[in-house]
Protein backbone atom coordinates (compact mmCIF):
# COMPACT_ATOMS: atom_id res chain seq x y z
CA UNK A 1 0.00 0.00 0.00
CA UNK A 2 1.50 3.44 -1.23
CA UNK A 3 1.71 5.55 2.03
CA UNK A 4 1.02 9.67 1.59
CA UNK A 5 4.14 11.65 1.58
CA UNK A 6 2.90 13.80 4.58
CA UNK A 7 2.32 10.30 6.93
CA UNK A 8 4.90 7.81 8.13
CA UNK A 9 4.60 4.39 7.74
CA UNK A 10 3.25 4.47 12.02
CA UNK A 11 0.59 6.82 11.63
CA UNK A 12 -0.43 5.71 7.98
CA UNK A 13 -0.91 2.18 9.92
CA UNK A 14 -2.40 3.85 12.92
CA UNK A 15 -5.11 5.59 10.59
CA UNK A 16 -6.06 2.23 8.34
CA UNK A 17 -6.64 0.33 12.07
CA UNK A 18 -8.87 2.96 12.82
CA UNK A 19 -10.45 3.23 9.75
CA UNK A 20 -11.20 -0.82 9.47
CA UNK A 21 -12.65 -0.50 13.60
CA UNK A 22 -14.96 2.37 12.02
CA UNK A 23 -15.89 0.20 8.79
CA UNK A 24 -16.67 -2.39 11.02
CA UNK A 25 -18.74 -0.56 13.21
CA UNK A 26 -21.04 0.40 9.90
CA UNK A 27 -20.94 -3.38 8.87
CA UNK A 28 -22.30 -4.34 12.10
CA UNK A 29 -24.99 -1.59 12.77
CA UNK A 30 -26.03 -2.70 8.91
CA UNK A 31 -26.56 -6.25 9.75
CA UNK A 32 -27.47 -6.35 12.94
CA UNK A 33 -29.59 -3.00 14.09
CA UNK A 34 -32.74 -4.49 12.28
CA UNK A 35 -33.68 -8.31 11.70
CA UNK A 36 -32.34 -8.40 7.98
CA UNK A 37 -30.92 -11.41 8.35
CA UNK A 38 -33.11 -13.53 10.69
CA UNK A 39 -35.87 -12.73 8.30
CA UNK A 40 -34.24 -13.52 5.35
CA UNK A 41 -33.23 -17.04 6.63
CA UNK A 42 -36.93 -17.50 8.20
CA UNK A 43 -38.22 -17.00 4.22
CA UNK A 44 -35.14 -18.95 3.22
CA UNK A 45 -36.22 -21.76 5.34
CA UNK A 46 -39.83 -21.37 5.06
CA UNK A 47 -39.32 -21.06 1.18
CA UNK A 48 -37.22 -24.78 1.30
CA UNK A 49 -40.09 -26.26 3.18
CA UNK A 50 -41.88 -28.96 0.62
CA UNK B 1 -4.39 29.02 21.97
CA UNK B 2 -1.12 29.98 20.68
CA UNK B 3 1.22 28.68 17.39
CA UNK B 4 4.86 28.90 18.13
CA UNK B 5 5.77 27.14 14.73
CA UNK B 6 4.76 28.14 11.67
CA UNK B 7 6.27 26.06 8.65
CA UNK B 8 3.49 26.45 6.67
CA UNK B 9 5.40 28.55 3.53
CA UNK B 10 7.26 24.87 2.90
CA UNK B 11 4.23 24.21 0.99
CA UNK B 12 5.22 24.56 -2.94
CA UNK B 13 3.03 23.83 -5.85
CA UNK B 14 5.30 21.97 -7.06
CA UNK B 15 3.39 18.71 -7.19
CA UNK B 16 0.05 20.37 -8.52
CA UNK B 17 -1.04 18.61 -10.86
CA UNK B 18 -2.96 20.53 -13.82
CA UNK B 19 -6.08 19.85 -16.42
CA UNK B 20 -8.91 17.51 -15.61
CA UNK B 21 -6.40 15.26 -13.52
CA UNK B 22 -5.99 17.48 -10.76
CA UNK B 23 -9.81 17.25 -10.01
CA UNK B 24 -10.63 13.41 -11.56
CA UNK B 25 -7.41 12.13 -9.23
CA UNK B 26 -6.97 14.35 -7.06
CA UNK B 27 -6.45 13.44 -3.47
CA UNK B 28 -5.69 16.84 -1.79
CA UNK B 29 -8.61 17.92 0.91
CA UNK B 30 -8.81 21.55 -0.98
CA UNK B 31 -9.72 20.57 -4.02
CA UNK B 32 -11.73 17.87 -2.80
CA UNK B 33 -13.76 20.17 -0.40
CA UNK B 34 -14.15 22.98 -3.65
CA UNK B 35 -15.81 19.67 -5.82
CA UNK B 36 -17.67 19.07 -2.69
CA UNK B 37 -19.53 22.28 -2.88
CA UNK B 38 -19.60 22.56 -6.51
CA UNK B 39 -21.38 19.68 -6.60
CA UNK B 40 -23.47 21.26 -3.30
CA UNK B 41 -24.27 24.46 -5.90
CA UNK B 42 -25.77 22.34 -9.08
CA UNK B 43 -27.55 20.22 -6.77
CA UNK B 44 -28.70 23.01 -4.82
CA UNK B 45 -30.55 25.09 -8.01
CA UNK B 46 -31.80 21.21 -9.26
CA UNK B 47 -33.77 20.59 -5.73
CA UNK B 48 -34.41 24.72 -5.74
CA UNK B 49 -36.57 24.39 -9.63
CA UNK B 50 -38.38 21.19 -8.12
CA UNK B 51 -39.50 23.52 -5.30
CA UNK B 52 -40.25 26.37 -7.63
CA UNK B 53 -42.04 23.80 -10.19
CA UNK B 54 -43.92 22.66 -6.34
CA UNK B 55 -45.07 26.34 -5.50
CA UNK B 56 -45.75 27.32 -8.45
CA UNK B 57 -48.51 24.60 -8.84
CA UNK B 58 -49.79 25.53 -5.48
CA UNK B 59 -50.22 28.95 -6.88
CA UNK B 60 -53.92 28.81 -7.25
CA UNK B 61 -55.76 25.86 -6.62
CA UNK B 62 -56.94 23.30 -8.91
CA UNK B 63 -54.19 21.35 -10.91
CA UNK B 64 -52.39 23.74 -13.38
CA UNK B 65 -49.43 22.23 -14.28
CA UNK B 66 -48.55 18.68 -12.80
CA UNK B 67 -50.30 15.70 -12.87
CA UNK B 68 -50.94 14.44 -9.19
CA UNK B 69 -48.20 11.48 -9.29
CA UNK B 70 -45.50 13.82 -10.86
CA UNK B 71 -46.08 16.37 -8.36
CA UNK B 72 -45.48 13.76 -5.81
CA UNK B 73 -42.62 12.88 -7.74
CA UNK B 74 -41.52 16.16 -7.57
CA UNK B 75 -42.10 16.31 -4.02
CA UNK B 76 -39.69 13.21 -3.84
CA UNK B 77 -37.19 14.28 -5.18
CA UNK B 78 -36.92 17.96 -4.14
CA UNK B 79 -36.38 16.18 -0.66
CA UNK B 80 -33.55 13.78 -1.63
CA UNK B 81 -31.93 16.23 -3.51
CA UNK B 82 -31.44 18.84 -1.33
CA UNK B 83 -30.78 16.22 1.55
CA UNK B 84 -28.37 14.15 0.25
CA UNK B 85 -27.48 16.45 -2.77
CA UNK B 86 -27.01 20.07 -1.83
CA UNK B 87 -27.32 20.11 2.65
CA UNK B 88 -24.61 17.12 2.86
CA UNK B 89 -22.40 17.15 0.54
CA UNK B 90 -21.88 21.08 1.42
CA UNK B 91 -21.27 20.55 5.08
CA UNK B 92 -18.55 17.92 3.52
CA UNK B 93 -17.28 20.29 1.31
CA UNK B 94 -16.33 22.79 4.83
CA UNK B 95 -15.09 19.64 6.33
CA UNK B 96 -12.55 18.73 3.50
CA UNK B 97 -12.04 22.30 3.30
CA UNK B 98 -11.89 23.54 6.98
CA UNK B 99 -10.89 20.67 9.11
CA UNK B 100 -7.18 19.71 7.86
CA UNK B 101 -6.62 23.34 8.31
CA UNK B 102 -8.20 24.59 11.51
CA UNK B 103 -6.00 21.31 13.50
CA UNK B 104 -2.73 21.83 11.53
CA UNK B 105 -2.95 18.58 9.59
CA UNK B 106 -1.16 18.54 6.17
CA UNK B 107 -4.34 16.67 4.75
CA UNK B 108 -7.35 13.72 5.17
CA UNK B 109 -6.00 11.04 7.25
CA UNK B 110 -6.94 8.42 4.08
CA UNK B 111 -6.37 11.17 0.91
CA UNK B 112 -7.34 8.24 -1.77
CA UNK B 113 -10.86 7.33 -0.12
CA UNK B 114 -11.46 11.04 0.52
CA UNK B 115 -11.24 11.03 -3.61
CA UNK B 116 -13.82 7.90 -3.73
CA UNK B 117 -15.83 9.40 -1.22
CA UNK B 118 -16.62 12.01 -3.61
CA UNK B 119 -16.44 10.61 -6.77
CA UNK B 120 -19.18 8.11 -5.59
CA UNK B 121 -21.42 10.94 -5.38
CA UNK B 122 -22.27 12.15 -9.14
CA UNK B 123 -23.37 8.81 -9.80
CA UNK B 124 -25.59 8.54 -7.06
CA UNK B 125 -26.71 11.68 -8.48
CA UNK B 126 -26.99 10.23 -12.08
CA UNK B 127 -29.31 7.17 -10.13
CA UNK B 128 -31.38 9.63 -8.00
CA UNK B 129 -32.27 11.79 -11.67
CA UNK B 130 -32.79 8.69 -13.58
CA UNK B 131 -35.24 7.96 -11.23
CA UNK B 132 -37.18 11.31 -11.88
CA UNK B 133 -36.54 10.64 -15.57
CA UNK B 134 -36.89 7.43 -16.33
CA UNK B 135 -40.89 7.31 -15.69
CA UNK B 136 -41.38 9.33 -18.93
CA UNK B 137 -40.09 6.76 -20.85
CA UNK B 138 -41.95 3.97 -22.72
CA UNK B 139 -42.02 1.58 -20.42
CA UNK B 140 -40.41 3.16 -17.99
CA UNK B 141 -43.28 2.63 -15.00
CA UNK B 142 -45.00 4.48 -12.39
CA UNK B 143 -43.68 8.00 -10.67
CA UNK B 144 -42.26 7.77 -7.79
CA UNK B 145 -45.16 9.11 -5.21
CA UNK B 146 -44.41 8.23 -2.16
CA UNK B 147 -42.51 11.36 -0.85
CA UNK B 148 -38.82 10.92 1.09
CA UNK B 149 -40.05 8.42 3.37
CA UNK B 150 -40.57 6.10 1.07
CA UNK B 151 -43.05 4.12 2.79
CA UNK B 152 -44.47 0.33 1.91
CA UNK B 153 -46.74 -0.62 0.61
CA UNK B 154 -46.77 2.15 -2.09
CA UNK B 155 -42.82 2.23 -2.96
CA UNK B 156 -43.10 -1.54 -3.17
CA UNK B 157 -46.10 -1.15 -6.10
CA UNK B 158 -44.53 1.63 -7.70
CA UNK B 159 -42.29 1.36 -10.82
CA UNK B 160 -38.64 0.47 -11.71
CA UNK B 161 -37.52 4.22 -10.96
CA UNK B 162 -37.67 3.03 -7.33
CA UNK B 163 -34.63 0.67 -8.19
CA UNK B 164 -33.02 3.59 -9.18
CA UNK B 165 -33.51 5.18 -6.37
CA UNK B 166 -32.84 2.80 -3.86
CA UNK B 167 -29.64 2.31 -5.77
CA UNK B 168 -28.82 5.77 -5.32
CA UNK B 169 -29.43 6.10 -1.49
CA UNK B 170 -26.91 3.06 -2.01
CA UNK B 171 -24.57 5.02 -3.16
CA UNK B 172 -24.87 8.18 -1.40
CA UNK B 173 -24.96 6.04 1.82
CA UNK B 174 -21.84 4.51 1.07
CA UNK B 175 -20.11 8.09 0.20
CA UNK B 176 -21.29 9.23 3.65
CA UNK B 177 -19.85 6.67 5.60
CA UNK B 178 -16.40 6.35 4.21
CA UNK B 179 -16.38 10.25 4.29
CA UNK B 180 -17.43 9.81 8.09
CA UNK B 181 -14.51 7.54 8.83
CA UNK B 182 -11.97 9.94 6.65
CA UNK B 183 -12.71 12.77 8.77
CA UNK B 184 -12.96 10.83 12.57
CA UNK B 185 -9.78 9.74 11.80
CA UNK B 186 -8.42 12.73 10.73
CA UNK B 187 -9.63 14.36 13.96
CA UNK B 188 -8.56 11.50 15.98
CA UNK B 189 -4.97 10.88 14.69
CA UNK B 190 -3.99 13.75 13.17
CA UNK B 191 -4.08 16.86 15.44
CA UNK B 192 -1.02 18.94 15.44
CA UNK B 193 0.71 18.00 18.38
CA UNK B 194 -0.72 20.10 21.63
CA UNK B 195 -4.39 20.29 20.68
CA UNK B 196 -6.33 17.97 22.65
CA UNK B 197 -9.95 17.42 21.86
CA UNK B 198 -10.98 20.00 24.05
CA UNK B 199 -9.33 22.76 22.37
CA UNK B 200 -10.04 21.53 19.24
CA UNK B 201 -12.38 23.95 16.88
CA UNK B 202 -15.97 23.47 17.53
CA UNK B 203 -16.35 23.10 13.74
CA UNK B 204 -14.48 19.71 14.46
CA UNK B 205 -16.24 18.76 17.29
CA UNK B 206 -19.60 19.15 15.54
CA UNK B 207 -18.47 16.92 12.44
CA UNK B 208 -16.84 14.35 15.52
CA UNK B 209 -20.05 13.92 16.70
CA UNK B 210 -22.11 14.58 12.84
CA UNK B 211 -19.34 11.78 11.43
CA UNK B 212 -20.25 9.17 14.21
CA UNK B 213 -24.15 9.45 13.82
CA UNK B 214 -23.41 9.34 9.97
CA UNK B 215 -21.97 5.72 10.82
CA UNK B 216 -24.28 4.93 13.34
CA UNK B 217 -27.62 5.71 11.37
CA UNK B 218 -26.87 5.17 7.60
CA UNK B 219 -26.26 1.40 7.30
CA UNK B 220 -29.75 0.90 9.15
CA UNK B 221 -31.20 3.11 6.34
CA UNK B 222 -29.51 0.99 3.97
CA UNK B 223 -30.61 -2.19 5.09
CA UNK B 224 -34.39 -0.91 5.44
CA UNK B 225 -34.03 -0.21 1.55
CA UNK B 226 -32.30 -3.24 0.73
CA UNK B 227 -35.22 -5.18 2.40
CA UNK B 228 -37.61 -2.85 0.09
CA UNK B 229 -35.48 -3.97 -2.75
CA UNK B 230 -35.78 -7.91 -1.40
CA UNK B 231 -39.39 -7.41 -1.37
CA UNK B 232 -39.67 -5.93 -4.85
CA UNK B 233 -37.93 -8.33 -6.44
CA UNK B 234 -37.05 -11.62 -4.51
CA UNK B 235 -40.45 -12.96 -3.12
CA UNK B 236 -39.73 -11.49 0.70
CA UNK B 237 -42.37 -9.95 2.25
CA UNK B 238 -40.53 -7.85 4.73
CA UNK B 239 -43.26 -5.39 4.36
CA UNK B 240 -45.96 -6.99 3.33
CA UNK B 241 -49.08 -7.61 5.82
CA UNK B 242 -50.14 -10.28 2.78
CA UNK B 243 -46.99 -12.30 3.76
CA UNK B 244 -46.93 -11.97 7.19
CA UNK B 245 -44.50 -8.84 7.06
CA UNK B 246 -45.49 -5.75 8.31
CA UNK B 247 -44.66 -2.38 7.05
CA UNK B 248 -44.41 -0.56 10.30
CA UNK B 249 -41.12 -1.86 10.40
CA UNK B 250 -39.87 0.37 7.49
CA UNK B 251 -40.77 3.55 9.41
CA UNK B 252 -39.20 2.68 12.12
CA UNK B 253 -35.98 1.99 10.05
CA UNK B 254 -36.43 4.71 7.74
CA UNK B 255 -36.75 7.17 11.00
CA UNK B 256 -33.89 5.58 13.20
CA UNK B 257 -31.98 7.00 10.17
CA UNK B 258 -34.64 10.15 9.42
CA UNK B 259 -34.77 11.53 13.22
CA UNK B 260 -30.63 11.45 13.45
CA UNK B 261 -30.21 12.75 10.05
CA UNK B 262 -32.16 16.06 10.60
CA UNK B 263 -28.83 16.38 13.56
CA UNK B 264 -26.58 15.29 10.37
CA UNK B 265 -27.86 18.22 8.72
CA UNK B 266 -27.94 21.26 11.78
CA UNK B 267 -24.62 20.13 13.74
CA UNK B 268 -22.06 21.26 10.64
CA UNK B 269 -24.11 24.47 10.68
CA UNK B 270 -23.59 24.51 14.41
CA UNK B 271 -19.61 24.53 14.41
CA UNK B 272 -20.02 27.14 11.74
CA UNK B 273 -21.75 29.43 13.63
CA UNK B 274 -19.67 28.40 16.67
CA UNK B 275 -16.80 30.16 14.82
CA UNK B 276 -18.86 33.22 13.14
CA UNK B 277 -20.60 34.87 16.00
CA UNK B 278 -17.07 34.70 17.90
CA UNK B 279 -15.29 36.30 15.41
CA UNK B 280 -17.77 39.27 14.85
CA UNK B 281 -18.62 39.08 18.44
CA UNK B 282 -14.81 39.87 19.26
CA UNK B 283 -15.18 37.39 21.82
CA UNK B 284 -14.33 33.95 22.78
CA UNK B 285 -17.40 31.71 22.49
CA UNK B 286 -19.29 31.27 25.96
CA UNK B 287 -19.44 27.90 27.26
CA UNK B 288 -17.06 26.19 24.99
CA UNK B 289 -17.49 22.81 27.18
CA UNK B 290 -21.08 22.90 27.77
CA UNK B 291 -21.18 23.21 23.50
CA UNK B 292 -19.70 20.05 23.66
CA UNK B 293 -21.72 18.25 26.17
CA UNK B 294 -24.74 19.53 24.97
CA UNK B 295 -23.98 18.24 21.25
CA UNK B 296 -23.07 14.94 23.15
CA UNK B 297 -26.21 14.85 24.98
CA UNK B 298 -28.44 16.08 21.08
CA UNK B 299 -27.07 13.56 19.47
CA UNK B 300 -27.25 10.89 22.20
CA UNK B 301 -31.26 11.33 22.63
CA UNK B 302 -31.84 12.40 19.15
CA UNK B 303 -31.10 8.34 18.27
CA UNK B 304 -33.78 7.31 20.85
CA UNK B 305 -36.68 9.49 20.06
CA UNK B 306 -36.84 8.54 16.18
CA UNK B 307 -40.77 7.48 16.56
CA UNK B 308 -42.19 10.96 17.46
CA UNK B 309 -42.24 10.71 13.31
CA UNK B 310 -45.51 8.05 14.04
CA UNK B 311 -47.55 8.74 16.60
CA UNK B 312 -50.43 8.47 14.58
CA UNK B 313 -49.48 4.32 13.83
CA UNK B 314 -50.91 3.31 17.17
CA UNK B 315 -48.51 2.31 19.08
CA UNK B 316 -48.89 1.72 22.75
CA UNK B 317 -49.61 4.87 25.73
CA UNK B 318 -46.38 3.82 27.41
CA UNK B 319 -44.33 4.37 23.69
CA UNK B 320 -45.60 7.31 22.85
CA UNK B 321 -45.34 9.00 26.22
CA UNK B 322 -41.64 7.86 26.12
CA UNK B 323 -40.60 9.31 22.91
CA UNK B 324 -43.03 12.84 23.39
CA UNK B 325 -40.40 13.30 26.81
CA UNK B 326 -37.28 12.40 25.13
CA UNK B 327 -38.11 14.31 22.28
CA UNK B 328 -39.18 17.75 24.64
CA UNK B 329 -36.03 16.61 26.34
CA UNK B 330 -33.94 17.53 23.33
CA UNK B 331 -35.16 20.97 23.65
CA UNK B 332 -32.85 21.82 26.29
CA UNK B 333 -29.30 21.15 25.47
CA UNK B 334 -30.51 23.05 21.79
CA UNK B 335 -31.47 25.77 24.44
CA UNK B 336 -28.17 25.96 26.17
CA UNK B 337 -26.44 26.03 22.50
CA UNK B 338 -28.72 28.66 21.51
CA UNK B 339 -28.26 30.77 24.87
CA UNK B 340 -24.23 30.28 24.43
CA UNK B 341 -24.79 32.15 20.86
CA UNK B 342 -26.58 34.81 22.35
CA UNK B 343 -24.36 34.84 25.54
CA UNK B 344 -21.13 35.20 22.88
CA UNK B 345 -23.04 38.45 21.38
CA UNK B 346 -23.78 39.98 24.90
CA UNK B 347 -21.81 42.66 25.23
CA UNK B 348 -19.30 42.09 22.00
CA UNK B 349 -18.29 44.19 19.86
CA UNK B 350 -20.59 43.49 17.40
CA UNK B 351 -20.26 43.73 13.71
CA UNK B 352 -22.37 42.62 10.78
CA UNK B 353 -20.81 41.20 7.70
CA UNK B 354 -22.70 38.98 6.00
CA UNK B 355 -21.99 36.05 7.59
CA UNK B 356 -22.97 37.42 11.24
CA UNK B 357 -26.26 38.36 9.89
CA UNK B 358 -27.04 35.14 8.90
CA UNK B 359 -25.32 33.98 12.08
CA UNK B 360 -28.09 36.43 13.87
CA UNK B 361 -31.07 35.29 11.69
CA UNK B 362 -30.03 31.50 12.69
CA UNK B 363 -30.69 32.28 16.21
CA UNK B 364 -34.19 34.17 15.65
CA UNK B 365 -35.09 31.71 13.12
CA UNK B 366 -34.29 28.01 14.23
CA UNK B 367 -35.36 28.92 17.27
CA UNK B 368 -38.78 29.76 16.47
CA UNK B 369 -38.61 26.37 13.79
CA UNK B 370 -37.58 24.59 17.26
CA UNK B 371 -40.95 26.10 19.31
CA UNK B 372 -43.14 24.38 16.78
CA UNK B 373 -41.22 21.07 16.83
CA UNK B 374 -41.93 21.53 20.70
CA UNK B 375 -45.74 21.70 19.47
CA UNK B 376 -45.51 18.69 17.09
CA UNK B 377 -43.62 16.91 20.02
CA UNK B 378 -47.24 16.78 21.62
CA UNK B 379 -48.72 13.49 21.06
CA UNK B 380 -52.09 14.85 21.44
CA UNK B 381 -51.50 17.90 19.74
CA UNK B 382 -49.49 16.11 16.73
CA UNK B 383 -52.94 14.13 16.31
CA UNK B 384 -53.56 16.98 14.43
CA UNK B 385 -50.62 18.79 13.28
CA UNK B 386 -49.72 15.40 11.12
CA UNK B 387 -49.33 15.45 7.66
CA UNK B 388 -50.36 19.09 7.56
CA UNK B 389 -48.77 22.19 5.43
CA UNK B 390 -47.61 22.77 9.46
CA UNK B 391 -44.79 20.34 9.52
CA UNK B 392 -43.82 21.36 6.32
CA UNK B 393 -43.36 25.14 7.99
CA UNK B 394 -42.01 23.49 11.02
CA UNK B 395 -39.15 21.26 9.20
CA UNK B 396 -38.07 24.07 6.88
CA UNK B 397 -38.18 26.39 9.78
CA UNK B 398 -36.03 24.11 11.42
CA UNK B 399 -32.99 22.81 8.37
CA UNK B 400 -33.41 26.14 5.90
CA UNK B 401 -31.87 28.80 8.66
CA UNK B 402 -30.37 25.79 10.75
CA UNK B 403 -28.26 24.13 8.19
CA UNK B 404 -28.70 25.60 5.19
CA UNK B 405 -28.23 29.80 6.59
CA UNK B 406 -25.41 28.35 8.38
CA UNK B 407 -23.71 26.79 5.19
CA UNK B 408 -23.96 30.05 3.52
CA UNK B 409 -22.76 31.67 6.84
CA UNK B 410 -19.61 29.57 6.41
CA UNK B 411 -19.27 30.06 2.53
CA UNK B 412 -19.24 33.63 3.15
CA UNK B 413 -16.76 33.72 6.30
CA UNK B 414 -14.17 31.11 4.41
CA UNK B 415 -15.03 32.43 0.85
CA UNK B 416 -11.98 35.06 1.62
CA UNK B 417 -9.63 32.24 2.88
CA UNK B 418 -10.61 29.83 -0.32
CA UNK B 419 -10.27 32.47 -3.04
CA UNK B 420 -7.95 34.99 -1.76
CA UNK B 421 -10.48 37.85 -2.47
CA UNK B 422 -13.23 39.39 -0.45
CA UNK B 423 -16.57 38.92 -1.21
CA UNK B 424 -18.71 42.25 -2.49
CA UNK B 425 -20.48 43.00 1.15
CA UNK B 426 -23.42 45.04 -0.21
CA UNK B 427 -24.38 42.41 -2.73
CA UNK B 428 -23.84 40.06 0.33
CA UNK B 429 -26.13 41.83 2.21
CA UNK B 430 -28.67 42.41 -0.67
CA UNK B 431 -28.84 38.05 -0.60
CA UNK B 432 -29.17 38.26 3.10
CA UNK B 433 -32.07 40.24 3.09
CA UNK B 434 -33.87 39.20 -0.18
CA UNK B 435 -32.79 35.09 1.04
CA UNK B 436 -34.51 35.97 4.54
CA UNK B 437 -37.46 37.65 3.64
CA UNK B 438 -38.14 35.79 0.47
CA UNK B 439 -37.80 32.40 2.95
CA UNK B 440 -40.35 33.76 5.53
CA UNK B 441 -43.07 35.23 2.95
CA UNK B 442 -42.70 31.45 1.89
CA UNK B 443 -42.90 29.24 4.81
CA UNK B 444 -44.44 31.83 6.99
CA UNK B 445 -48.16 31.20 6.26
CA UNK B 446 -47.78 27.53 5.81
CA UNK B 447 -48.65 27.26 9.42
CA UNK B 448 -51.49 28.73 9.21
CA UNK B 449 -52.13 26.96 6.09
CA UNK B 450 -51.65 23.37 8.19
CA UNK B 451 -53.10 24.61 11.21
CA UNK B 452 -56.90 25.32 9.11
CA UNK B 453 -56.55 21.72 7.91
CA UNK B 454 -54.17 22.17 4.29
CA UNK B 455 -53.02 18.70 4.37
CA UNK B 456 -49.12 18.06 2.65
CA UNK B 457 -48.41 15.84 -0.79
CA UNK B 458 -51.67 16.88 -2.48
CA UNK B 459 -51.38 18.60 -5.67
CA UNK B 460 -54.78 20.60 -4.93
CA UNK B 461 -56.57 22.02 -2.21
CA UNK B 462 -59.90 23.50 -1.32
CA UNK B 463 -60.53 27.57 -1.86
CA UNK B 464 -60.61 28.76 0.90
CA UNK B 465 -56.36 27.81 1.14
CA UNK B 466 -55.77 30.23 -2.17
CA UNK B 467 -54.86 33.29 -0.31
CA UNK B 468 -52.05 32.23 1.68
CA UNK B 469 -51.02 29.82 -1.03
CA UNK B 470 -50.36 32.95 -3.34
CA UNK B 471 -48.81 34.70 -0.71
CA UNK B 472 -46.33 31.64 -0.39
CA UNK B 473 -45.53 31.22 -4.04
CA UNK B 474 -44.68 34.66 -5.00
CA UNK B 475 -42.59 34.40 -1.41
CA UNK B 476 -40.79 31.33 -3.27
CA UNK B 477 -40.52 32.90 -6.47
CA UNK B 478 -38.55 36.03 -4.55
CA UNK B 479 -36.30 33.16 -2.42
CA UNK B 480 -35.54 31.30 -5.30
CA UNK B 481 -34.56 33.73 -7.48
CA UNK B 482 -32.19 35.03 -4.44
CA UNK B 483 -30.00 32.22 -4.76
CA UNK B 484 -28.86 33.81 -8.77
CA UNK B 485 -27.19 36.51 -6.42
CA UNK B 486 -25.64 34.31 -4.35
CA UNK B 487 -24.25 32.54 -7.67
CA UNK B 488 -23.00 35.41 -9.00
CA UNK B 489 -21.35 36.83 -5.51
CA UNK B 490 -19.35 33.34 -5.88
CA UNK B 491 -18.01 33.71 -9.18
CA UNK B 492 -17.38 37.70 -9.12
CA UNK B 493 -15.61 36.95 -5.86
CA UNK B 494 -13.52 33.47 -7.40
CA UNK B 495 -12.09 36.09 -10.31
CA UNK B 496 -11.61 38.78 -8.29
CA UNK B 497 -12.01 41.66 -6.23
CA UNK B 498 -9.93 43.52 -2.57
CA UNK B 499 -6.99 40.93 -1.83
CA UNK B 500 -8.11 39.18 1.31
CA UNK B 501 -5.43 38.94 4.41
CA UNK B 502 -4.46 35.74 5.65
CA UNK B 503 -6.82 36.87 8.71
CA UNK B 504 -9.99 38.19 6.63
CA UNK B 505 -11.89 39.16 9.79
CA UNK B 506 -10.48 41.23 12.61
CA UNK B 507 -12.34 38.63 15.48
CA UNK B 508 -10.91 35.18 13.51
CA UNK B 509 -9.37 32.39 15.56
CA UNK B 510 -7.84 29.37 14.73
CA UNK B 511 -4.79 28.05 12.80
CA UNK B 512 -6.69 28.51 9.44
CA UNK B 513 -6.34 32.38 9.79
CA UNK B 514 -2.60 32.00 10.13
CA UNK B 515 -2.28 30.65 6.39
CA UNK B 516 -2.08 32.76 3.68
CA UNK B 517 -5.18 33.67 1.79
CA UNK B 518 -5.68 31.64 -0.80
CA UNK B 519 -3.99 29.09 1.16
CA UNK B 520 -0.87 27.40 -0.98
CA UNK B 521 -1.37 23.45 -2.17
CA UNK B 522 -0.30 21.53 0.55
CA UNK B 523 -0.30 23.31 3.85
CA UNK B 524 0.87 22.31 7.05
CA UNK B 525 3.51 19.99 5.86
CA UNK B 526 5.47 20.70 9.19
CA UNK B 527 3.00 20.59 12.03
CA UNK B 528 2.31 23.28 14.16
CA UNK B 529 2.94 23.43 17.54
CA UNK B 530 0.14 24.36 20.29
CA UNK B 531 0.90 25.51 23.30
Amino acid sequence: MRIPRHQTPALRNKNVRLAWVLGGMAIFFLVTSFPFWTGLFRIVGTQAMP
Amino acid sequence: MTTTTLNHDEAHHHDMPTGWRRWLFSTNHKDIGTLYLLFALTMLFLGGASAMLIRLELFQPGIQLLDPDLYNNLVTNHALIMIFGAVMPAAAGLANWMIPMMIGAPDMALPRMNNLSFWILPAAATMLILSFVVPFFPGGGTQINTGWTLYPPLSVQVGMSMDFLIFAIHLLGISSVLASINIIVTLLNMRAPGMTLMTMPMFCWTWLVTAFLLILVVPVLAGGVTMLLFDRHFGTSFFDAAGGGDPVLFQHLFWFFGHPEVYILLLPSIGVLSHVIPAFSRKPLFGYKSMVGAMLTVATIGMVVWAHHQYTIGMSLGAVTYFMIGTILISIPVGLMIFNFIATMWRGAMTFETPMLFAVAIVLMFTFGGLSGVMLAVVPADMQYHDSMFVVAHFHYVLMPGAVFGLFAGVFYWLPKWTGHMYDETLGKIFFWTNVIGFNITFFPQHFLGLAGMPRRIVDYNMMFTEFNVISSIGAIIFGLSHLLLLYIVIKTIRGGKKAESRAWEGAKGLEWELDSPPAFHTWTVAPQIK
